[in-house]
């Protein structure tokens, strides 16, 4: 589903984000991206939604050459990845109900459609019941719920999530991170870029940790330390 | 016909265009003072265009006859003027007829009945065949036995549409200049909401709107303050022409006062919505690159 081969990236100041990465995810898993602030986390991220080009190398999602990706095409690219960020992005004069539809509706969705997928979207968050509040009238782990079902509302084939628990306190977290295990369930391939260790340990699932743009270590149902579950590092 | 789809773009459109009612309100008087000019001057254009190729193609040349001239030698000359290939005809105008011909065009202005005698000359009115041959004929024709005087108005109507060339050139750079002001403060205009929508912009295309589709609400911004602007001007100038014209034909009594109106409302309109399409098309497109 989503292949890196080679990858540096160079930002223009000369700043090395990425250093010749070699990334393989296969389609429906999930994949936990750690490692310290500045490590490249979230460039790995924004070049799979072609939101950055690499210096070098391949970035291939769902069999989309991304980094030869022409302009126009970006679009239809990005209607297939759902993007969450750790400050939710939602639009504050806008209730959840619309802020979930305005996702289908620039990009052109028939009001039809649009009934049809925001209540679904919703109900998959557990937020039908605050449809027509406005953001601030939510609690954080709420608003990230909302940011999330607009990132499903089109029903993309990926989910990326930038730190999607950096502002939630740890109930919260716990509830978001059982989300994205519920979405990855239905087939959506998860990557989700955090620093949130407990997080990381109790769902043991697959991590990456990048270190100075290079990937220091891949495991299968690893943890955010190798070799150690976080209590283990608390009590060490 | 998708409503649902049509209520959610006017809506974009509607918060575009009154988040900065301040400056909408400035592009939209900016281009009303452009249109107005523009209209006004297009409506003088066009009378003085009219008004010089009409009189252009009714320039005559006048032969007024001396006093001892008879009717026998009178039919002389204007044979001689059936030969000469240059004119196209000639029309006899005896003292009498001159004389009624002038009272009514003076009306009451002159008082003719002062008159003990009538003063005019009998004379022929000539056509001549092309305007750039006028002044020739009437030396030719000047040197004829019977003939006192000739005189044409060619130079002075030659000049006249030369003069209205020269102000429609000196006009229209004015004019341009003041588009592109116009276009700059709507462009101006667009920026500030663009900026203040930054983050629905991103939102957008991060869920995959197109460049086209983002664009479209502002383009509607600025078409909608470029034809408001023009629809204030054709006010103003409509205002303007119900005043003013009477008054100016009044003074102006030979002036034809005309104008093709619907089509130079239409190319108001069309200027107004071309200056708001330009200036949106280019101020959004600064904040499209990827």
């Amino acid at each position: 589903m989503i292949s890196l081969r080679g990858v540096t990236l160079t930002y223009p100041n000369g700043v090395r984000a990425l250093d010749d990465v070699d990334l393989e995810v296969a389609k429906g898993s999930f994949v936990f991206l750690v490692g310290h602030s500045g490590t490249g986390k979230s460039s790995l991220l924004k070049l799979l939604y072609r939101e950055m080009r690499p210096t070098a190398g391949e970035v291939t999602v769902d069999n989309i050459r991304v980094d030869k990706l022409r302009r126009s095409r970006v679009p239809a690219l990005r209607r297939n990845i759902g993007v969450v960020f750790q400050d939710f992005k939602l639009l504050t004069h806008k209730t959840v109900w619309e802020n979930v539809a305005f996702a289908l509706q620039v990009t052109g969705a028939n009001t039809k459609d649009v009934k049809r997928q925001v209540p679904r979207s919703l109900d998959l968050v557990g937020l039908s019941h605050k449809s027509r509040m406005l953001p601030s009238e939510l609690s954080g782990g709420e608003q990230q719920r909302a940011a999330i079902a607009r990132a499903l509302v089109n029903n993309p084939k990926i989910l990326l999530c930038d730190e999607p628990t950096g502002n939630l306190d740890p109930s919260n977290t716990t509830e978001i991170m059982e989300l994205l295990q519920r979405i990855n369930l239905k087939g959506t391939t998860v990557l989700v870029a955090t620093h949130n260790a407990a997080a990381v340990d109790r769902m043991r699932r697959r991590v990456v940790r990048l270190e100075d743009g290079r990937i220091l270590h891949d495991d299968e149902r690893g943890y955010y330390f190798r070799g150690l579950g976080q209590t283990q590092v608390l009590s060490g | 016909m998708d409503w649902g789809k049509l209520k959610f773009f006017l809506g974009e459109v509607g918060t575009n265009f009154t988040r900065n009612a301040a400056m909408q309100f400035t592009a939209i008087g900016t281009v009303a003072v452009t249109i107005v000019l523009l209209g006004a001057f297009l409506y003088v254009r066009d009378t003085l265009t009219s008004f010089g190729t009409g009189m252009l193609s009714k320039i005559e040349v006048a032969v007024y006859l001396a006093d001892d001239v008879d009717d026998t030698q009178a039919k002389a000359i204007a044979v001689k003027f059936a030969q000469d290939r240059r004119i196209a005809g000639a029309a006899y105008i005896p003292k009498r007829e001159g004389l009624r011909r002038m009272r009514s065009l003076l009306g009451k202005d002159f008082d003719t009945s002062l008159l003990t005698s009538n003063p005019l000359p009998n004379a022929f009115h000539v056509r001549v065949r092309e305007p750039d041959a006028v002044p020739a004929v009437a030396a030719s024709i000047a040197k004829y036995p019977g003939v006192a005087k000739t005189d044409y108005a060619a130079d002075t109507v030659t000049k006249l549409l030369r003069i209205a060339d020269l102000l429609g050139r000196v006009g229209l750079v004015m004019i341009g200049l003041l588009v592109v002001t116009a276009a700059i403060i709507i462009a101006n205009t667009i920026r500030l909401t663009v900026f203040a929508r930054r983050r629905e912009i991103a939102i957008m295309q991060l869920v995959g709107a197109t460049n086209m589709y983002i664009r479209m609400p502002f383009i509607a911004e600025g078409m909608l303050a470029g034809i408001l602007g023009a629809a204030v001007a054709l006010g103003v100038l409509f205002v303007a022409r119900l005043e003013l014209i009477p008054k100016l034909a009044a003074t102006l009594a030979f002036v034809p006062f005309h104008a093709n109106e619907p089509l130079l409302a239409g190319q108001c309109l069309a200027v107004g919505a071309a200056v708001g399409f330009i200036a949106a098309w280019f101020s959004v497109g600064r904040y499209l690159r990827v």
